[in-house]
């Protein structure tokens, strides 16, 4: 999906960030992600990936530069917006942050505790949320005895029950195998499909070269390539 | 709908956090009883002196003894002439009257005064001061005055035994004031550290809640219900050691001041409104911990 032709829903103007004592870890970044786009972000380790990811659903604040997500200014939101922000954004965690001592329901439902959702109607959309990923029999199982590919889920269908605008996701397939990365996805595929604009931190070329999707590449902090999949993944299976 | 919700919510996270963490939270309930213990104990403590004060104050009269040996018409002209002489009220207590009044003060032990072969009691003359002539110049002069009088071998005013009580009253409420302050400042700071450490061991929960979007009062309030769960349990375990003590103690310690108070003894501890400063109290108490936490522990 081409950005210029669709209502911008992110955009960098400048935007750098830096932690003190270290090199840039952003540096004048500029981009544009349409409304109901797909967008991987791809590059090495430290390339800034996370840290771009994190400006979005300002759990960073950029050093210099504006943000817009939907069109607000984030980079001068009040510390008190933030939290009203963050509910139009999913965010699918690299370390998954699942509550260990609490059911995969109760996990899944802490999105919408937060909104002051009734609690009848919570499980049901809770409910329908697992369907969806496929777990609604492990509703009542604790995260740590679900294998990886399941707790990943679990925690997609935690960033989509209460159907967010954007969906971050950090590396959503790195532990996994060919199989499960493929279902999950599928999963983001069918969220972008239902209107959400989706962008997924990934190594993976074979994921780029799989679905085309536009692409972007970081290298040391600056988006160094803005292409199709395709070209994207032979660029990184050439370099 | 949101709103009952959401206070639904932070009930049911209370009571986990309190389930969570049971041992953390006891410690909190423990102290919380011990201190509104102590201060409901003070409580009884500071009404029982009042009233013995009021019993005492209300009673101050000029009891004016006669000789053993006077007889009823001599009993009356003192009367007359301290009557006469300060324009107060004054009157003769004859010593029946005087053994019967000391049957009843003794209560249970006042059967013991049955055996004497004859009563040993005195006629007496009472002048009752009434509160805006007792001060210790008048009550002097008064006393003076009968002294002179014939027949007149004794005269005592309670005066002096009123202002004592008065003054130890009001030190033992003073120092009690004192000791609920730092007792107060303590449960806080206790109550306060056991919600440190029930927020500590559920940081991963706060930062999940802060990443799907929860605001501070959202992470905040039910660490503060917490505090106020705490506080009514705190009460209801005071609540329950005060009964306890009531029940068992109460009878013997209104028998051993019935004489002082009469038959009637004491006040209650155990009323109505003690109920309500207890559970207040302990919410208040167990709120102030909670708030002194979440802002000193709590950046969120």
């Amino acid at each position: 999906m081409d950005a210029g032709l669709t209502q911008p829903m992110v955009q960098f103007f400048h935007v750098y960030k830096a932690y003190p004592g270290d090199p840039p870890s952003l540096s004048d970044i500029n981009l544009t992600i349409g409304k109901g786009e797909f967008v991987f972000l791809t590059g090495p380790s430290g390339a800034g990936k996370t840290t771009l990811l994190k400006l979005i659903f300002c759990a960073e604040k950029a050093t210099r530069g504006q943000i817009l997500v939907g069109g607000r200014n984030i980079a001068r939101i009040r510390e008190s917006a933030v939290p009203y922000l963050r509910r139009n954004v999913g965010v699918v965690f690299q370390d998954f942050k699942l509550l260990p001592h609490r059911t995969v329901a109760d996990n899944v439902a802490f999105t919408l505790d937060v909104l002051g959702v009734p609690r009848a109607e919570c499980r049901e959309r809770v409910m329908r949320m697992l369907k969806q990923v496929g777990l609604e029999h492990k509703a009542s199982s604790l995260p740590l005895r679900l294998s990886g590919g399941e707790q990943q889920r679990v925690v997609i269908a935690r960033a989509l029950v209460n159907d967010p605008t954007i969906l971050l996701a950090d590396e959503p397939t790195g532990n996994l195998d060919p199989a499960l990365t493929l279902e999950i996805m599928g999963l983001l595929m069918d969220v972008n499909v239902r209107g959400a604009t989706v962008v997924v931190a990934t190594h993976d070329s074979t994921l780029l070269e799989r679905y085309g999707k536009r692409t972007l590449r970081l290298e040391r902090g600056r988006v160094v390539a803005d292409e199709d999949g395709l070209k994207a993944a032979r660029r990184m299976v050439a370099g | 709908m949101s709103a009952l919700a959401k206070g639904t919510y932070f009930w049911r996270s209370a009571a986990q956090g309190v389930r969570h963490a049971p041992f953390v939270h006891f410690i909190a309930v423990i102290t919380i009883a011990i201190a509104l213990f102590t201060a409901g104990m003070a409580r009884g403590l500071w009404q029982l002196l009042d009233s013995l004060i009021a019993t005492l104050g209300g009673q101050v009269e000029l009891t004016v003894y006669l000789d053993q040996s006077a007889a009823g018409w001599r009993a009356e002209e003192v009367a007359q002439a301290l009557r006469h002489g300060s324009g107060l009220p004054a009157q003769v207590i004859p010593p029946e009257e005087a053994l019967a009044r000391l049957k009843l003060q003794l209560g249970e032990l006042g059967s013991a005064l049955d055996g004497l072969p004859e009563n040993p009691l005195p006629r007496t003359v009472e002048v009752t001061i009434p509160p805006g002539r007792r001060t210790p110049e008048e009550l002097r002069a008064l006393a003076d005055q009968a002294r002179a009088l014939p027949g007149v071998v004794a005269v005592d005013y309670g005066e002096e035994a009123v202002q004592r009580l008065s003054a130890i009253a009001g030190a033992a409420r003073a120092g009690g004031l004192l000791a609920s302050l730092v007792v107060i400042i303590a449960t806080i700071v206790i109550v306060s550290a056991t919600l440190q450490l029930a927020i500590y061991s559920r940081r991963e929960e706060i930062e999940i809640q802060k990443l799907v979007g929860a605001t501070d009062r959202f992470v905040k309030a039910p660490f503060l219900i917490e505090g106020v769960l705490q506080g009514l349990l705190g009460a209801l375990c005071a609540f329950a050691g005060l009964w306890a003590f009531a029940a068992f103690a109460g009878p013997g310690l209104q028998s051993l001041f019935s004489f002082l108070l009469g038959p009637r003894g004491g006040p209650d501890l155990i009323t109505p409104s003690l109920v309500v400063e207890l559970f207040g109290a302990g919410a208040a108490l167990g709120l102030c911990g909670s708030f002194v936490a979440v802002g000193r522990f709590l950046r969120v």
